[in-house]
């Protein structure tokens, strides 16, 4: 394991507004596009690429993804970013749409260099006093869990925040997301992120290269893919595919390798389908260990998830469920191969 | 023309299939930008095309918002935006889609180069 590095486990933010204005049908997304740049420069990170459809917008940053839906956005960012600092400025911009918040849910995993990690990120503890002081009083049901591993170093950590009217609203949701963590790459594997030096290819173009070769545009082919490659290693892609997203974040670098995956399902979607999509997003990379957290309203989700690593050869080594105010159920597993290789 | 080195929003139907008959004559470099008022990465890429635009006065640069032309929109199977779509003498030669800058721009000089094989 290497001294230091860039830290590849990211850091989620999702937020949830609620309006009744009937025209602003578009919501979110109309908040103007140098209001979005203010918020991830408070965050420190940038937009590389980005795409659209009619049911929401999907960017690249400089490091990692932010989503924007009519009522709800996702951002999510890794190596140094402050991305709490985003809350506040977002909720302020939505106020101006007559949006108010009714639901955060902010997650992560353990970092790899903890000690890298800037104000308020230094420790869980510190993020949730951080989030609490910008979350307006409306949002009354709280809640922050530590949900531990095997592995004392490696834990999931969730804190969400609810109002009185969707703390348990969410409970007609059929929404599961899955944030798939996956460190100790194949080595051979995660030299296909890295731009070869003889062409120039921009970031785009290099990007849509790695895609292909590297079977992501296979995960889910009906699924339209705005990629990017980084200098001189990296890879960062945003799915769209109607109104769900899905997103893969790679660092490649031996020592500190890390890739994730992301996607929203749902409950009642074949479980051909999301056991097939975590299996083949897990394959391109073939990682020693990997994490799923998997939240949505169902209790039994989670056993696809363990039936699509089995077959790879992923031991399943923690298991752990809680329950929090809006999100559902949040169910986190660790797996280790079992297919010792060097 | 005063609208050269523009990027030239078609906002009837007429002027649209006015503008593609005028470029098909012309033999043209045609760039179209399907785009949405709500769609933040348009909004995005907007002033890089803006700049293309007045670097390359000898491409023809159209913009399509998709409601205001909904037909043109559907016809041309707009699904993500912003869509690029590339044309000359009629045809569709290539097409960027997504916010893509370098893809952009690497393919508008692809197109201009003098034909030769790369």
């Amino acid at each position: 394991m290497a001294v230091s590095g860039f830290e590849g486990f990211e850091k989620r933010l999702e937020l949830h507004f609620f309006g009744d204005d009937p025209l602003e049908n578009m919501g979110l997304r109309l908040i103007d596009f140098e209001s979005l740049e203010q918020v991830l420069h408070a965050v420190h990170c940038t937009v590389v690429s980005a795409v659209g459809n009619h049911f929401f917008d999907a960017y690249v940053l400089s490091e990692s993804s932010l989503f924007v839906y009519p009522t709800k956005i996702i951002i999510k960012t890794c190596g140094t970013t402050q991305l709490l600092k985003s809350v506040r400025p977002l909720i302020h911009f939505a106020g101006k749409l007559n949006l108010t918040l009714c639901e955060c849910r902010y997650t992560r995993g353990s970092f790899i260099f903890p000690k890298s990690q800037p104000f308020p990120h230094t420790n869980f503890k510190e993020e949730v006093i951080y989030i609490e002081e910008n979350l307006p009083n409306n949002l009354v049901y709280r809640k922050a869990t530590v949900m531990p591993s095997k592995n004392p170093s490696y834990s999931w950590h969730v804190f969400t925040a609810a109002d009185q009217n969707h703390h348990l609203r969410r409970n007609l949701n059929s929404d599961v997301t899955f944030e798939v963590c996956m460190t100790e790459l194949d080595r051979h594997l995660a030299r296909k992120f890295f731009k070869k030096t003889v062409d120039c290819k921009t970031g785009d173009l290099a990007g849509k290269e790695m895609t292909e070769l590297t079977g992501i545009d296979d995960i889910n082919p009906d699924a339209f893919i705005c990629d990017f490659a980084f200098d001189p290693c990296g890879y960062s892609m945003n799915g769209v595919d109607g109104d769900r997203y899905s997103t893969i974040h790679v660092t490649p670098e031996d020592g500190y390798s890390y890739a994730s995956f992301e996607c929203v399902g749902s409950i009642y979607d074949d479980d051909v389908d999301i056991v097939e999509t975590l299996k083949k997003s897990v394959q391109v990379f073939k990682p020693a260990t990997v994490s799923i957290s998997t939240t949505s309203n169902s209790r039994e989700v989670w056993t696809k998830v363990a039936r699509a690593m089995e077959p790879l050869g992923l031991k399943c080594r923690t298991f752990a469920m809680d329950e929090f105010p809006a999100a559902g159920i949040v169910v986190f597993q660790t797996f280790t191969s079992t297919n010792r290789r060097k | 023309m005063a609208e050269e080195g523009q990027v030239i929003a078609c906002h009837t139907v007429e002027s649209w299939e006015q503008q593609l008959a005028s470029a098909n004559t012309s033999q043209k470099l045609v760039v179209v930008d399907f785009t949405a008022s709500w769609c933040g990465p348009c909004r995005f890429i907007a002033p890089v095309l803006t700049d293309l635009a007045k670097k390359l006065p000898q491409v023809l640069f159209l913009k399509v918002d998709v409601d205001e032309l909904k037909s043109v929109a559907q016809d041309w199977a707009i699904e993500c935006m912003p869509t690029f779509i590339f044309l000359k003498e009629g045809r569709i030669i290539d097409k960027v889609v997504g916010a893509r800058k370098d893809e952009l721009q690497c393919k508008i000089e692809n197109h201009l180069a003098p034909v030769q094989n790369a």
